[in-house]
């Protein structure tokens, strides 16, 4: 406050300079400076990334193999995309895919950030050990896994047959494929995920919890009646951010299958939307239509993180305050435009 | 201060233009220096003491140099990224047995024809000098090697099972497809676990790979509905309805695996896998291995070309480069390094060729395969042929893993393909 009481002398000075038009480019001038200084960052993200994605949009509407000319097909990629029974299967793999990983690996994260913060000796080699999958390379870890699962000779029915199990063909079969990839998935993710939430385990007082305690609650009522609920913004964030890592699964059917010329392996059963989107772009050279996928990806995900935000972002509470609160808003406005146009009564009663 | 920051401006702006400058918009050139030829080619393509020669001084282009550039990874996306870029594109590519899916866009490379190819015709396999030609008669792409196909046997596992041991014998054995998959029987009675194939679309492919006819016609009709395809599909579901494919699909670990302990005794491959394959996923069956014509007769899978590019700073040099770098004698050492068979027939009978491979008891690898590319027929590839395969062999999986039959894979896979073709205006 102190400070912009202190500006104000100047600022009015300005504002009678304003008035003078010999004088106005002189600002724009002025900030030149701090604006060049600014537009590094914004000139790369101009090339890098806003240009891309409106020309994907632009792409999308033609036909293109790569070096020949584009010719102009309207909507037809998007047409084509919709009764394109592969594009469904790869989203709906995705989405098996997604659910396989995401609901083990964020119960198990937060069950092992709650074993964390309770951990008494060796905390920061815990923290570490359980963070280290996720700076490992993807392709790595793929083709280790990609070892464990192959269907031969695999580490996993090497050790089912000696428990007496019989062999499964993992990478053969579409569950089986979908399985090892959220294996991959998950075993990446949920170190990550822990420390997420154990940041937010210290984050909650241990006040609460003492005063739980001398109420009489055991661990478990501890966890479910204070734990999760306070951690909410947290599991949202992580929520949403499992969900759109996992709409855009690739790297790991690529390095599992990338090489045997089907992109999704055996029966399409590890294609995901994203590696659909490769093989028509990058690998038969359709641009066009791997930019319509592209696009098609986009609205899901928006779509994905509206539902995740519902569902588990704010109290029903909150929202329903905010929703009144607009109601009230709209109210007022309404009455003032009622006070201001008399004779337009009619219209606002819309 | 307001000085200051005008210089200051000014100097942003002039880097500015400078940058853009040097980027070189809309320029239409190639990429290096102007005595400099610039290559493109994926690693294990081409023989690095030649291109070491031709880069201290093009044979017969005096002045000129050759600058190679190995690009790994996705090979042909980042030469499609470089055509599309219309700058900075190299003056000669290396392009894979892919080459016809470039013939929509030949007129991206020059027709060899007007710098006189014509000449070198005579130097080489005829069906291999066709493939590089569009149907418009446009000379795109210039051989490089082939993939001769041919049977490769495990000695000790078929005398194991009482069956011919010797090349000759072993041929005459199996001269056809249906004795070669009697063979694969008697091996499995004898050997538990012995497989013929690794999976149904290696099988499938390598029976196509002998056919005089693929997916279209040079005229543009889809073939691949025709019963020449659905033989080589019959043959590959036979294969696995016996019992006698190993179920380690392409790219898998388990593709090497079944080569290492010994599950895959037979296989009919091309000259490529005897160092993809035995040479480098079983070293300990150094020794064990024969190599004799294939089932079903010669074929050929995979090998390479050159083309130039229309951005070319010197069309003459670059011709000069690649007649010299894929002839006969030449050949013959990049067969040693880095292990490419030979377009050009003269190659055969080079003692650096003939010699015996231990690795296959001593047998002289390079007479069979040899043999298997002067008789292949020759066939059409057209530009659709991936967009066509893809579909096909999927459905082939589905078959081997048991999700699908036959009937069902062949109706799902034809709707596919024609889906596909007529999406890209090819039908």
């Amino acid at each position: 406050m102190a400070v912009s009481d202190a500006l104000r002398p100047t600022a009015t000075v300005s504002t009678t300079q304003d008035t003078d038009p010999s004088k106005r480019p002189n600002r724009f001038r002025q900030a030149l400076p701090q604006y060049a200084a600014v537009s590094p960052f914004f000139v790369l993200f101009a090339i890098f990334g806003a240009f891309p994605v409106f020309f994907s949009i632009w792409l999308s509407f033609h036909s293109w193999d790569g070096i020949g000319q584009m010719t102009w097909v309207g909507l037809e990629q998007y047409s084509y995309l919709l009764t394109d029974p592969t594009f469904w299967k790869s989203i709906t793999n995705t989405l098996i895919i997604w659910v396989i990983s995401t609901v083990p690996m964020l119960l198990l994260a937060l069950i092992i950030a709650n074993a964390l913060h309770n951990a008494t000796r060796f905390r920061s080699f815990y923290r570490i050990a359980y963070f280290i999958p996720n700076i490992t390379s993807v392709v790595a870890v793929t083709m280790v896994f990609g070892s464990i699962f192959s269907n031969n000779f695999g580490l996993l029915n090497a050790f089912m047959t000696s428990v007496g199990l019989d062999k499964i063909e993992w990478l053969s079969q579409p569950w089986g494929i979908k399985v090892a990839i959220a294996t991959i998935v998950a075993w990446r993710w949920t170190g990550y995920n822990a420390i997420i939430f154990l940041a937010g385990l210290q984050a909650i007082s241990s006040d609460i919890y003492e005063a739980a305690k001398v109420d009489g609650a055991s661990p478990r009522q501890q966890f479910w009646q204070i734990t999760v609920p306070l951690l909410r913004p947290v599991i949202l964030f992580t929520t949403v951010t499992s969900t759109i890592g996992g709409l855009q699964i690739f790297t790991e059917s690529q390095v599992l299958f990338g090489s045997s010329g089907a992109i999704g392996g055996p029966g399409d059963g590890g294609l995901t939307i994203v590696s659909y989107l490769y093989d028509n772009a990058f690998g038969s050279n359709q641009f066009g239509y791997g930019a319509a996928i592209g696009w098609a990806l986009f609205v899901l995900i928006v779509l994905f993180s509206i539902i995740n935000w519902r569902l588990i972002g704010g109290s029903d509470d909150e929202r329903l305050t905010k929703r009144a609160a607009r109601r009230v808003q709209r109210k007022i406005a309404a009455e003032q435009t009622a006070a201001g146009t008399a004779g337009k009564e009619s219209t606002d009663a819309h | 201060m307001t000085l200051t920051r005008r210089k200051f401006l000014a100097l942003t702006a002039g880097g500015a233009a400078a940058a853009s400058g040097l980027t070189g918009c809309g320029s239409r050139s190639s990429l290096g220096a102007p005595d400099e030829l610039s290559l493109w080619a994926w690693t294990g393509s081409v023989n690095d003491d030649l291109v070491a020669q031709a880069a201290q001084g093009i044979p017969g282009a005096p002045g000129k140099k050759i600058s190679l550039t190995r690009i790994g990874g996705d090979y042909k996306t980042k030469l499609l990224t470089s055509l599309a870029g219309k700058s900075l594109v190299p003056d000669i590519v290396g392009l894979n047995d892919d080459v016809a899916t470039y013939f929509p866009n030949a007129d991206q490379f020059l027709d060899l024809h007007e710098l006189g190819a014509d000449k070198f015709k005579g130097d080489f396999l005829e069906w291999k000098w066709k493939l590089g030609i569009t149907p418009e008669n446009r000379m795109m792409a210039y051989p490089m090697d082939t993939g001769p196909t041919a049977l490769f046997y495990r000695r000790d596992v078929f005398e194991k099972a009482g069956l011919p041991t010797e090349p000759a014998d072993v041929a005459a054995a199996a001269p056809e497809w249906d004795d070669f998959i009697a063979l694969g029987k008697k091996l499995k009675q004898a050997v538990p676990g012995s497989a013929i194939t690794d999976n149904i679309t290696s099988l499938y492919q390598y029976a196509l790979a002998q056919l005089p006819k693929r997916y279209m016609t040079p005229d543009g009709a889809y073939i691949g509905d025709g019963d020449h395809i659905k033989q080589a599909w019959d043959l590959a579901v036979r294969v696995v309805k016996e019992g006698l494919s190993a179920n380690a699909q392409d790219g898998s670990t388990d593709a090497n695996a079944v080569v290492t302990n010994g599950r895959l005794v037979a296989f009919v491959g091309a000259v490529w896998w005897a160092q993809l394959g035995p040479k480098n996923a079983a070293p300990k069956t150094k020794g064990l291995w024969r190599v004799t014509p294939a089932p079903g007769g010669p074929g050929n899978r995979g090998g390479s070309f050159l083309a130039i590019t229309k951005y070319c700073k010197d069309p003459e040099a670059a011709f000069a480069f690649i007649t010299w770098l894929e002839s006969a004698k030449n050949q013959a050492q990049s067969f040693l390094d880095p292990v490419l068979f030979p377009s050009t027939p003269a190659s055969y009978d080079d003692p650096r060729m003939t010699g015996p491979d231990p690795f296959f008891g001593g047998q002289r690898i390079v007479d069979v395969f040899a043999d298997s590319a002067k008789k292949y027929p020759g066939t059409y590839f057209s530009p659709y042929d991936s967009i066509i395969g893809d579909p096909i062999k999927a459905e082939l999986v589905n078959i081997e893993i048991g999700s699908k039959t036959s009937e069902q894979a062949w109706r799902d896979a034809q709707k596919l393909v024609d889906r596909e073709l007529t999406r890209v205006g090819a039908i």
